[in-house]
């Protein structure tokens, strides 16, 4: 197990691809690890205080890291576990492990993620599981569990996967969703845009679109694109 | 001054297959032995490797208002990050490179000429500076005439004097360096939704068909004589059944004569090389244009080969990219160039398992196989077909029939029913493909110090760790389509810019353009100008590039 503490409050962001993996190395190359602070290339040592417990494929970040980008993305396997909030793209690319948050997440939480699991036990900022700009797939597998609210823009082009909100969440949820489900216990704004597949559950109140037809559980849309996307109250 | 030692020489245009000898540079400039003192030469061992002349691009999209959109409108491109800055400048991008990393690229794999195939001519101050924003290579844009409104009406009006003036006068204000056409009169009548179909379709307004607009252009070119022959995207891009309207295109030149060059170039005609009467029962053409090429002594083509894998759709002709944006469903932009063309972007990606991209991927190869190697330039018409880096791709392929049953079996088998590509024996030698990478494109533009190695040309040289004796390319495929990526030295105006597939240095080439005014009378068209721009929204003494605009312009006067 690795333990990553900040020896600083970070007045920049900081661009760390931190993974699980890291804990398998050797001593010195975690040392050295490069890091962003801001425009200036950093080891990973001038930025925080390192600290190794056995052996165990597992990442422990404690403090404040809200301001640290790209933790966990493109991991396969191990657990990140953050005792803090944490920043922006958090498990994006992610392919599979677990990253347990148990302060707020920033946005593009789990961005395009494939598999694996991430869980926040606070409050997540916008676009979580979306696609990039630019890409045309989102999240396309994997699990991601907000315990609090979350921001606009959840799921876009999202093909696969489940996101569970359990507060509420904002506007354009499952924006030109292609598969995957989305479910906020919740109420939300806008939901299901030029969505084409999978289904958006919703406990609580939510605006709907024209473009969406009375089915027996609930509404079929949007049918804009001839999506045979699914909204269903819960 | 450079001592290039013991290499093994290809050199088409001088008839060099394979010699062992010495090569000396000196002021950028290759030359006779007697001219370099050997003491002070820096000596660069070539033994048993493969010396070229730096190859030439003739064809690609590198600057200009349609690349610059491309990249806005494809951020996740510039995601790939092929160099961070440091003692040069940071590169990035999958297909749509940034303009230092066109450059650097085309210097890693040993290219040192490339020309941009489309400039809209309102666009030309944009387009010099993307292009002095590029390294390395030496440089030239070809501004498009096929859908500019002066053409129309000088060609209606049958008044080819003025047509010449008109074109030498674009040429010098657009510092453009020949005459691009692109679906000539069908980027106008798109511009009311239409397009034309045949070479005979009148384009609203003018009274003027596409076959009169090619053929007064051609005539006007060869009078002018300038260096480059007229540069023809064809009508009917992109259109099953096109190959029919390609070789009829092709025919309007017959019996004219050009010792020195041919009268028409016929680009990426892979995109028009397409029979059939639908997409559902699309097949090549490349056959039939194969044979009329070959029996022609006054056209060449280039491929426009597509690559597998991701590429972006631009050209001039915004009435198939709106076909192509309906047919893919992809994002799509449009650009109406103020009555001179207009032009569209499209991202597209080449899948092997889908049975048009397997088909348009095998008949660039079938035109490669098939057209005589003096004929046929080596093209990507990048990035429409792909990016130019894997040209050392393109090489292998056409080289070695054995990779080519490799690849086919990873593509749609649409492709056997509907190509010749897999019965096609032809394997191209080093020697020919050589020529079609490096002295036929050279020819075909009219630049005389490139291409080749002969005394006076240009210092533009690429070795590479490839031994022709020992390298059998028909077998070792994979060594050509490696070796190609990464030139031991590529060498540009005698300075060495990049060693072991790395950049060394940045250099800065010069920008070619063509002054053809001394031929014309420029005063016949001045009131012609001053009633166009009437209409224009740039005043006249506003419009165009003036010679202290570019970074290094190279003007080729034609006498």
């Amino acid at each position: 197990m690795l333990i990553l503490k900040p020896k600083f409050e970070f007045e920049v962001s900081v661009e760390a691809e931190l993974t699980p993996d890291l804990a398998e190395k050797g001593l010195e190359e975690i040392r050295s690890f490069k890091v962003w602070y801001g425009k200036l290339e950093k080891s990973l040592e001038e930025l925080f205080e390192i600290e190794m417990q056995g052996d165990e494929k597992k990442l422990v970040l404690d403090g404040d890291f809200s301001k640290v980008k790209w933790i966990g993305a493109g991991m396969s396997e191990g657990e990140i576990v953050v005792k803090g909030n944490v920043g922006a793209n958090c498990g994006a690319y992610m392919k599979g492990g677990r990253i347990v948050i148990e302060g707020n997440a920033d946005d593009w939480l789990g961005a395009e993620m494939k598999d694996g699991e991430i869980v926040v036990k606070g409050n997540a900022k916008n676009l979580i599981g979306c696609a990039y700009y630019g890409d045309v797939t989102g999240m396309q597998g994997g699990g991601i569990t907000i315990e609090g609210n979350a921001g606009n823009y959840i799921g876009e082009k999202m093909a696969g996967g489940v996101i569970e909100i359990k507060g509420s969440a904002g506007d354009f949820i499952g924006t030109e969703m292609k598969g995957g489900e989305i479910v906020i216990h919740g109420d939300c704004g806008f939901v299901g845009g030029d969505m084409k597949g999978g289904i958006i559950k919703i406990g609580g109140n939510f605006d709907l679109l024209p473009t969406f037809r009375k089915a027996e559980d609930g509404w079929v849309g949007d049918v804009l694109v001839n999506g045979e996307g699914k909204i269903v109250k819960i | 001054m450079l001592w290039i030692k013991n290499g093994i020489v290809i050199d088409p245009k001088n008839g060099i297959d394979g010699e062992k000898m010495d090569i000396f540079v000196k002021d950028g400039k290759i030359v006779e032995e007697s001219e370099v003192n050997k003491n002070e030469c820096q000596v660069i061992d070539a033994n048993n490797k493969l010396v070229l002349a730096g190859g030439v691009d003739m064809h690609a999209h590198i600057a200009g208002s349609k690349i610059n959109t491309g990249r806005t409108m494809r951020p996740e491109e510039m995601r790939i990050v092929r160099q961070t800055a440091g003692k040069l400048r940071a590169s990035m991008g999958r297909v749509l490179l940034t303009s230092p990393a066109i450059g650097y690229e085309y210097a890693k794999i040993g290219y040192t000429t490339a020309v941009e195939a489309a400039s809209p001519p309102i666009g030309s101050p944009h387009t010099h500076e993307e292009l002095d924003a590029i390294p390395v290579v030496d440089k030239a844009a070809l501004p498009v005439f096929g859908n500019w409104h002066p053409v129309f009406k000088f060609t209606a009006e049958k008044d080819r004097e003025k047509l010449k003036a008109f074109i030498a006068w674009a040429l010098e204000r657009t510092k453009g360096f020949g005459v691009k056409v692109v679906n000539p009169g069908g980027v106008e009548a798109w511009m009311y939704g239409g397009n034309v179909r045949s070479l005979d379709d009148e384009v609203p307004n003018f009274g003027v068909t596409p076959r009169e607009i090619i053929t007064e252009l051609v005539k006007a070119n060869e009078e002018l004589n300038l260096p480059h022959s007229v540069h023809l995207h064809c009508n009917n891009l992109g259109v099953p059944g096109n190959y029919q309207t390609t070789i009829e295109t092709m025919k309007l030149v017959s019996g004219m004569k050009n010792d020195d060059r041919q009268v028409l170039h016929v680009t990426h005609v892979q995109f028009n090389a397409y029979a059939g009467s639908s997409w559902r029962d699309v097949a090549s053409g490349a056959e039939e244009i194969a044979k009329v090429v070959n029996s022609m002594d006054n056209v060449t083509i280039d491929m426009g080969q597509p690559i597998f894998g991701h590429a972006t759709a631009m050209t001039g002709d915004a009435p198939f990219q709106f076909t192509l944006h309906k047919l893919t469903g992809a994002r799509w932009s449009n650009k109406d160039s103020e009555i001179e063309g207009g032009a569209g972007i499209v991202p597209i990606v080449y899948l092997p398992k889908n049975p048009v991209h397997a088909l348009q991927w095998a008949i660039g190869l079938e035109l490669g196989l098939l057209v005589d190697s003096d004929k046929v330039v080596l093209s990507t018409d990048y990035p429409n077909g792909g990016p130019y880096t894997e040209y050392p791709y393109i090489m292998a392929m056409l080289m070695s029939k054995r990779m080519r049953e490799k690849e086919l079996e990873r593509v749609s088998p649409y492709v056997q029913k509907a190509t010749s590509l897999a019965a096609i024996d032809v394997e191209k030698t080093l020697y020919e493909v050589v020529q079609m990478t490096r002295s036929l494109p050279a020819r075909v533009l009219g630049l005389e110090n490139k291409g080749h190695l002969g005394v006076g040309a240009d210092a533009d040289i690429a070795i590479y760790n490839i031994n022709p004796a020992e390298v059998d390319p028909s077998a070792q495929y994979d060594v050509i389509n490696a070796e190609f990526r990464r030139p031991v030295y590529t060498i540009k105006g005698g300075e060495v810019v990049v060693r072991d597939g790395a950049i060394v240095a940045e250099t800065w080439g010069r920008t070619y353009w063509v002054d053809a005014r001394k031929k014309v009378d420029m005063q016949a068209i001045d009131e012609d100008l001053n009633s166009f721009f009437e209409y224009y929204s740039v005043e006249r003494r506003n419009y165009g590039v003036d010679d202290y605009w570019m970074r290094s312009p190279e003007r080729l006067e034609v006498n």
